[in-house]
């Protein structure tokens, strides 16, 4: 959990978005330039970490930021925050990529683990808004938290867009231990991770 | 495992995109069957998909190639500049016929610039013409309804803002339980239109409350608008 301050700048954030998005609904230019300045370095991060290439990483932005724009109205913000149906849409579309691109082996070897894809030379790092770091470092806080067994569930699922199916053959355990190190994870980060989102 | 662990590894497989076969039919069934009328679920649902979200941060963020947000621009100018086509025009003055509506909406300006709106109207039309519906006054807004349907529309001009940071909630009840179905928040003319989609048959009250846009309320608060007779 982050304190008090720290609250405070990420429920900003949320206002800040929710905002955005009224402008968003009245075909707004200028709120969707805001949008892209504040959630295309995190998109096209986890966008390239999945798809392990540029040119795949730009589409799955590309296409999730222009859904975006076309439909605004399928945010519903009673159901949570922007940046969480943002960025769902975003790992959504990357997931789709892989599987349609069926490259997924040479892939996992690199999403087994956090650091940093080194195969193709990305564009540069960017600087998070200071929300979003105060964000990320409870994630990666949470993630380190969880038993390895978990965290390469996760990691296979969520970076690397393999199935549990998959995940199962590759790591040679039964269907069920998948689905019960899966949900043990997700209900461990959810207690970790609870608001403010 | 009692059904419930059970749901719950499967919503949780869901939101990670990582079910096939069985387990993705069997979750497809359970969000439209089960999860719209289950507190606990929709709440699990909504937590977990916020985790899955959040699994993003877990990356660096790496900035996109600079011919990326030019790229979406082109992209974006048809919205602003889509001709105004003479069905669309036909469709929405007979819904404006219809229901009622007069002055600024058919400012053909104002058309070209809301054609998002023109189409939820449109739609709205197609559903009340096809069901025979019928409308009902939910204080600035009017449900069309139709029996037999699991369907319902609710438009509105000059609906005011809610408080910040909260947006108007629907609800339902029927047989003493509540249930939310969805929410609205008004365009900057004060405009409404949206579809609501709902499981769980008949019900005998409609009614709308303002509440946080955070999370899927439980519980409703204080009622702001209710359908009238």
């Amino acid at each position: 959990m982050v304190a008090g301050c720290e609250d405070g700048a990420v429920q900003d954030a949320a206002r800040e978005d929710l905002e955005l998005h009224r402008r968003l609904l009245a075909g707004d230019v200028g709120a969707f330039d805001d949008l892209y300045e504040r959630y295309s370095g995190v998109s096209y991060g986890l966008a390239y970490r999945l798809t392990g290439q540029q040119m795949l990483a730009q589409d799955v932005v590309h296409d999730a930021f222009l859904a975006l724009w076309r439909a605004p109205e399928a945010f519903d913000p009673a159901r949570g925050t922007l940046r969480t149906f943002f960025l769902s849409l975003v790992h959504h579309r990357a997931v789709d990529t892989v599987r349609k691109e069926q490259r997924m082996r040479d892939r996992n070897e690199r999403a087994a683990n956090l650091e940093p894809v080194a195969v193709e030379d990305p564009s540069e790092s960017v600087v998070d808004r200071a929300y979003l770091g105060v964000r990320r470092r409870e994630v990666r806080e949470a993630l380190r938290s969880l038993s390895d067994d978990q965290r390469q569930v996760l990691q296979m699922a969520y970076f690397g867009g393999m199935t549990q199916a998959q995940i199962a053959e590759r790591l040679e355990i039964p269907l069920g231990t998948v689905k019960t190190r899966t949900l043990a994870a997700m209900r461990k980060l959810r207690g970790l991770l609870e608001a403010p989102v | 495992m009692t059904d419930h662990e059970k749901i719950d590894g499967l919503l949780a497989g869901y939101v990670l995109r990582s079910l096939t076969g069985e387990d993705a039919s069997e979750a497809d069934r359970l969000l439209t069957d089960h999860v719209p009328d289950c507190a606990d679920c929709r709440e699990t649902l909504t937590d977990f998909q916020a985790v899955s979200a959040e699994l993003a941060l877990g990356v660096d963020p790496v900035a996109p190639p600079d011919t990326l947000l030019p790229r979406l621009h082109r992209e974006l100018e048809p919205r602003e500049r889509r001709p105004r086509g003479l069905a669309t025009l036909a469709v929405a003055a007979s819904v404006a016929a219809v229901i009622g509506l007069t002055g600024t909406f058919l400012q053909g300006q104002r058309i070209d610039s809301r054609q998002s709106r023109v189409d939820a109207l449109a739609r709205m039309f197609r559903f009340a013409q096809e069901n025979d519906a019928r409308m009902v006054s939910v204080g600035p807004a009017t449900q069309v309804a139709a029996t037999g349907t699991d369907e319902f529309f609710l438009f509105g001009e000059n609906v005011p803002a809610p408080p910040p940071g909260t947006v108007y909630a629907v609800w339902v009840e029927s047989g003493g339980t509540v249930r939310y179905v969805g929410w609205f928040y008004p365009d900057p003319d004060g405009w409404v239109v949206r579809r609501y989609s709902i499981g769980g048959g008949p019900y005998e009250r409609l009614f709308v409350t303002i509440e946080a846009a955070e999370g899927v309320p439980l519980v409703p608060g204080e009622v702001a608008w209710e359908r009238t007779a």
